[in-house]
């Protein structure tokens, strides 16, 4: 098992945003979290990767505690994350965006600047922006820098990528290419993928595994095609049209 | 002897068996090492102007408030207003210890140091704690207060100052004394530009650059923000305590309302907005602009102390990123390492 989290609470104020929610993750599955707006999708995802600390509970990974872990520790244990509005570093060039993950997701002290470099165009051609390595991040179009956060991700060589709605913003052609990315990443790297997504078809598609969280809790877990016909779910997320 | 030739582009230098090419285009004028030979020989052409060679000391010991702070404005990612508060820790350490016990600079020397370390880690929680314009206030008032402590205690001699401090070295012509110290200050301020820049260009200026940026990604991109930050401030506060062991050093009189008041903070303002935000050569562009300028506006008389803070107001408005900064927006791949990939 590589991610368990074990009724784990979030509140903000009086509202509470993840409600003893449980669940695990099996190592090489890529698992949707589906959910309505304000349902506590984000805010899981935070917990995991440590932004948000949990009220109670316990989340753990790789066998080890993570609750309440700084970033950067559960970063550096294997864990990152992408952003649903990206969030690349704006005055810095795609290649050197790669490189800080390079630098930090892994303790190496020795690595030349060069070296990192070397290793992040690496990344970079992985996600077809070798081209626009010298271009400031925020000159990057939308899907560019979907792709570089992606790169960026994967530059901290990671076990488990947090994917948070990918397909928010792209056009058809633009997410059948992220679609294509992400596919292409769990075969050459071997991640395990979490993936809040919106778009029911390419759950459908590409994912093993649904969780499906409403008003903090989890509702139901299960195969795509069991978890799309249960009637609690219709109710909740999907409405009775498509029903 | 050198002998030089003209090829086309290039000067060529053979000296014996050894060959130096220059190549004659504007882009390689922009070698660090040609401004700071032309400095080197200012000390020499004005060497009978004493007051000059002053100026000249005090644009490098601006110079040495600048350069460090450009690294701490990215390396903590938030602006400190009150840089001159460790001026003032390093010049009263040095002021008092040679005053009362009579201590030459190289005594002084290492007591000003573990001072300032001291005190830059005391206050190096405040880069994880304070957010934003918090940060910014903190700073603002921390030289204020201190400046209150130094006019309630006669130990600090009050607004008169410290004076009859030890000199930097005593040498029988007065000429070669202030000529030497000014070389002194050039040479603290080129070592200052050369641990800065070799710190900014490696992976610990990429750090920098990323905790500036967008502190939270960096965090969960595996950075230990709390570290490098901490690392940064304390590592530039003992820099720029150290330039205050040189100012008392240099001038033999320390006094907490010239360096402690909003007036000095607003010349550091005014250098780091004329050299561009947290850019260690525009650093020192904008020291030798602000000495320049109040040399200039000490002609108006005291409408002086109105024109300075106007045209700071107008340099803030107007040029957001410097007069040195709008130069080097053109030329952003420098700004960072980047590495060119044959095809």
């Amino acid at each position: 098992m590589l991610l368990q989290a074990v009724e784990v609470s979030k509140i903000f104020g009086g509202l509470r945003a993840v409600d003893n929610v449980s669940f695990s993750i099996e190592t090489g599955e890529i698992v949707g979290l589906i959910g309505p707006n304000g349902a506590g999708k984000t805010t899981l995802m935070n917990l995991i990767s440590g932004n948000l600390k949990p009220e109670n509970g316990r989340i753990e990974f790789n066998g080890q505690d993570i609750t309440g872990c700084e970033p950067n520790k559960i970063c550096r244990s294997g864990v990152s994350r992408t952003y649903q509005i990206p969030r690349p570093f704006p005055d810095m060039t795609a290649l050197l965006n790669v490189a800080v993950g390079v630098f930090c997701g892994k303790h190496r002290p020795h690595m030349s600047l060069g070296d990192a470099m070397l290793d992040a165009s690496h990344f970079l051609e992985f996600v077809g922006l070798f081209g626009k390595r010298n271009t400031l991040a925020r000159d990057l179009s939308l899907f560019e820098l979907r792709a570089l956060e992606m790169a960026r991700a994967l530059a901290t060589t990671p076990k488990f990528i947090l994917i948070d709605e990918v397909m928010a913003g792209l056009n058809q052609y633009e997410g059948k290419r992220a679609v294509r990315l992400i596919r292409k990443m769990v075969e050459e790297f071997h991640v395990t993928i979490l993936w809040i997504e919106h778009v029911m078809k390419i759950i459908m598609e590409a994912t093993q595994r649904v969780i499906v969280l409403h008003h903090g809790e989890l509702i139901r877990s299960g195969i795509p095609a069991d978890v799309v016909n249960d009637p609690l779910v219709i109710e909740a997320y999907l409405g009775e049209k498509i029903a | 002897m050198v002998r030089v030739e003209h090829k086309r582009a290039l000067l060529v230098f053979r000296f014996g068996d050894k060959k130096f090419e220059w190549p004659i285009e504007p882009r390689y004028w922009r070698n660090p090492m040609i401004g700071i030979g032309l400095l080197a020989l200012l000390p020499l052409i004005f060497h009978s102007k004493a007051d000059f060679l002053s100026l000249f000391a005090t644009a490098n010991i601006y110079a040495c408030i600048a350069i460090p702070l450009g690294w701490q404005i990215t390396g903590i990612g938030r602006m400190n207003f009150g840089p001159q508060f460790f001026v003032g820790v390093g010049g009263y350490a040095a002021g008092l210890l040679s005053v009362h016990f009579g201590w030459g600079p190289w005594q002084t020397f290492p007591i000003a140091l573990v001072v300032g370390l001291l005190f830059g880690i005391i206050l190096s929680p405040l880069t994880t704690i304070a957010k934003g314009l918090y940060f910014s206030l903190i700073t603002l008032i921390l030289p204020l207060i201190f400046l209150e402590i130094t006019c309630y205690f006669r130990i600090f001699q009050g607004e008169t100052g410290l004076y009859g401090i030890a000199p930097l070295i005593m040498l029988e012509s007065i000429k070669t004394e202030y000529m030497v110290s000014g070389y002194f200050s050039l040479a603290m301020m080129i070592m200052y530009l050369f641990i800065v820049q070799k710190v900014l260009s490696s992976r610990v200026g990429l750090y920098a650059a990323a905790i500036n940026d967008d502190e939270e990604v960096a965090d969960s991109l595996g950075l230990n923000i709390k570290k490098w930050k901490i690392l940064a401030f304390v590592i530039t506060s003992v820099m720029i305590t150290m330039t205050g062991w040189f100012a008392a050093h240099y001038f033999g009189t320390f006094a907490g309302v010239t360096y402690l008041h909003l007036p000095f903070m607003l010349k550091i303002l005014l250098m780091v907005m004329v050299g561009g935000r947290g850019d260690i050569y525009g650093a020192i562009y904008g020291a030798y602009f602000v000495v320049i300028l109040e040399k200039v506006l000490t002609i108006t008389g005291s409408v002086n102390y109105i024109l300075f803070p106007l045209i700071l107001m107008i340099l803030l408005l107007t040029l957001r990123e410097g007069l040195y900064g709008i130069y080097r927006k053109h030329r952003y791949r420098e700004y960072y390492p980047t590495m060119r990939v044959r095809k």
